[in-house]
């Protein structure tokens, strides 16, 4: 990665230097102060072995991210240094670099490119490409993925075909491995319809469709959903309670699966706005299986506290491994998004929930914005918590408190 | 029986001519403003009620016959977002997303790209109105109109209208909301050519008495492809030469 700072930036520099080039960006200073959770399996294992699974602690993070455009060409860098409970760390990445043209009334991009289609905000199962991040507490330019890409656009149509990783890639897990995504696009009037295709080398063929209708002056509905005939997931191959000599937790091919959200927006002409937001992901694991998880951790527990503490690092690394579990696209199956937010001149407050029934667990975040002409300082609390039983609250962290200054150019 | 058909004949057809004429003085009027078919650049500066400056932005507006405009941010703040706005249809993205939302009509009122919709929207295309009448506007001579929105999500509801008796230029405005609330009270600054508007000065009534001021940096005839009106393409880079 060090080696890729002087490349990027100099692919930057170039760009940057030549004429008609435009270069923007953003300078970012942040201070994150975290609390680990007490419970969950994270918590035991570096209860047993500190250290065991090392978390982020806190301290400051700076970075910046470049973006400069000329004539064909455009290049996106970011930057980061933290200081984070450890060594300082430095990374540079260069999210997008590509080419765009048009031939023939179709429009052309090839490179490393995000592409992203989804309507939703806090669950997006048709960005079938790439996704950018969701709810996020600071903006951050997003990974895109190599990519050829052909465009046409009528007054109310538009096709968009996508060759993802055309270089074959055999360990590519979670959508990085070679597809070829179809995305159709119609408008009529107020309401938005978008179909999906996709073939992907390992997990085969997937369909979805998602739409978007202003309702009214005040509110947006929105809807997607997507089917798979074979997805990809963290699942375990042995929930008893024995200690292991490798991780249970394997990536592996699921059959078919069914996600849908369905969500609703009303903004007041008092700038007060809300989202609400429901979804099912078939991706996630099922009751039964975090009945069995969480079996899995009280066994291990019950084991590590009965052997010597030299053995007790075996069932701290056993309980390390149970937060593999955490790696799928949600939680729970069944999930909950509200978002209250008010845009008061240059300030905006907003306070949102992310609910899961099924064990009653949530997250919890208030955050502050203020943005001026160039600079914006941005500020919040996210807090993890529920019934002990509940995923979310065995999640590693328990709160995040933020303060970050951001200067655009 | 035949005095009232003749009356009636007179009436419609002076109704007809007056229509006429307010058609053609508001088409006058918007002549030096800007025109369907420009790309049009506009610095927007919101001064405080205390004359300190609270926000200072740029927007590049792509403008284009039946109800399109394209408005793309141009501040380091905002550089990035676009909204397009197709008739009472309004998308957004946001700044390093690829995803264009739908936004509702509110939403878009309340966006500051009204303020950038608003500097170019063609007054003879999105209202009807009537001539109320000859008045003084200072030393001149000038002619009233009343406006009335012919969509309901154009952000001022009702422009009551002044403009010079013989150019036709305007020289100030009343700017009501769906409320029928006075919101804003405009004032026009004409080049030294006394061609176009440089400057259009919108005094806020209704609660924080901002004063905002629009200037028009550049104006040039532009004709754009269809498909950059598409809400998809949003997500791609228009050549702004």
């Amino acid at each position: 990665m060090k080696t890729a700072i002087p490349s990027s930036l100099l692919a930057l520099a170039l760009l940057a230097g030549s004429a008609h080039a435009e270069l923007t960006g953003q300078l970012r200073g942040q201070w994150q102060e975290r609390s680990a959770a007490t419970l969950g399996p994270l918590a035991a294992a570096n209860s047993l072995q500190a250290g065991t699974a090392p978390q982020a602690g806190s301290g400051a993070l700076l970075d910046a991210e470049l973006r400069a455009s000329a004539g064909p060409l455009t290049a996106a860098l970011s930057l980061q240094h933290s200081r984070l409970s450890g060594p300082p760390r430095s990374s540079a990445a260069l999210q997008e670099l590509y080419l765009s043209g048009e031939a023939l009334g179709w429009q052309f991009s090839a490179g490393r490119k995000l592409v992203a289609w989804d309507v939703g905000y806090a669950f997006r199962p048709n960005d079938v490409v790439a996704q950018e991040e969701r709810r996020t507490l600071l903006s951050n330019m997003p990974r895109g993925r190599p990519l050829l890409q052909a465009e046409y656009f009528s007054a109310e149509t538009a096709w968009s075909l996508v060759w993802v990783n055309p270089a074959p890639r055999q360990d590519a897990h979670f959508g990085d491995e070679q597809a070829l995504a179809l995305r159709v696009y119609q408008r009529r009037g107020a309401l938005d319809l978008h179909g999906f295709a996709r073939l992907g080398a390992h997990t085969h063929e997937s369909l979805g469709a998602a739409a978007a209708w202003v309702a009214s002056d005040s509110v947006e509905l929105h809807a997607s959903w997507h089917y798979a005939r074979r997805n990809e997931g963290w699942r375990s191959r042995n929930d008893t309670a024995a200690l292991l000599p490798a991780s249970p937790w394997q990536i592996e091919a699921l059959g078919r699966r069914q996600q849908a959200l369905l969500g609703a927006s009303w903004t007041g002409e008092n700038r007060l706005s809300l989202m609400a937001e429901a979804w099912w992901d078939g991706n996630a694991l099922s009751a039964a299986q975090w009945r069995d998880w969480a079996s899995r951790n009280t066994g291990l527990r019950a084991i590590a506290s009965q052997l010597p503490a030299p053995l007790q690092v075996a069932a701290a690394g056993n309980l390390g491994w149970q937060a593999q579990a955490f790696g799928n696209s949600s939680l729970r199956r069944r999930n909950v998004f509200v978002r209250l937010a008010w845009d008061h001149e240059a300030w905006q407050p907003a306070l949102d929930l992310l609910y899961t029934p099924e064990d009653g667990g949530r997250i919890v975040t208030a955050s502050l914005a203020w943005t001026g002409n160039r600079w914006r300082i941005d500020a919040g609390l996210r807090s993890w918590g529920g019934p002990a039983a509940s995923v979310i609250a065995q999640l590693p962290q328990r709160r995040l408190a933020y303060l970050a200054s951001s200067w655009s150019f | 029986m035949k005095k009232t058909l003749w009356f009636l004949t007179l009436a419609l057809g002076l109704g007809a001519a007056q229509a006429a004429d307010v058609g053609t003085l508001l088409r006058d009027a918007d002549r030096y403003r800007a025109g369907t078919e420009q790309q049009i650049d506009t610095q927007v500066e919101v001064l405080n009620a205390d004359g300190s400056v609270e926000k200072e932005r740029r927007y590049t507006v792509l403008s284009q016959p039946g109800h399109r405009s394209l408005v793309l941010m141009q501040s380091p703040a905002e550089k990035g977002q676009k909204v397009l706005m197709l008739g009472d249809d309004f998308w957004l993205l946001m700044p390093g997303s690829q995803r264009p939302m739908r936004i509702t009509p509110t939403q878009k009122l309340l966006g500051d790209a009204s303020t950038g919709d608003f500097a170019t929207l063609s007054w003879a295309e999105d209202y009807e109105g009537e001539l109320l009448g000859e008045e003084r506007c200072g030393e001149a001579a000038c002619l009233h109109l009343s406006l009335k929105a012919r969509r309901k999500s154009v952000s001022y509801q009702r422009i009551e209208l002044w403009i010079g008796k013989q150019r036709h230029e305007p020289l100030r405005a009343e700017l009501y909301v769906q409320s029928e609330k006075l919101a804003k009270q405009a004032s026009f600054v004409l080049d030294k050519a006394q061609s176009m508007v440089l400057e259009m000065a919108l005094q806020d009534a209704l609660s924080n008495k901002k004063l905002t001021h629009v200037r028009y940096l550049a104006r040039k005839p532009r004709q754009v492809p269809e498909g950059w009106f598409n809400p998809m393409f949003l997500a791609r880079s228009p050549n702004l030469e």
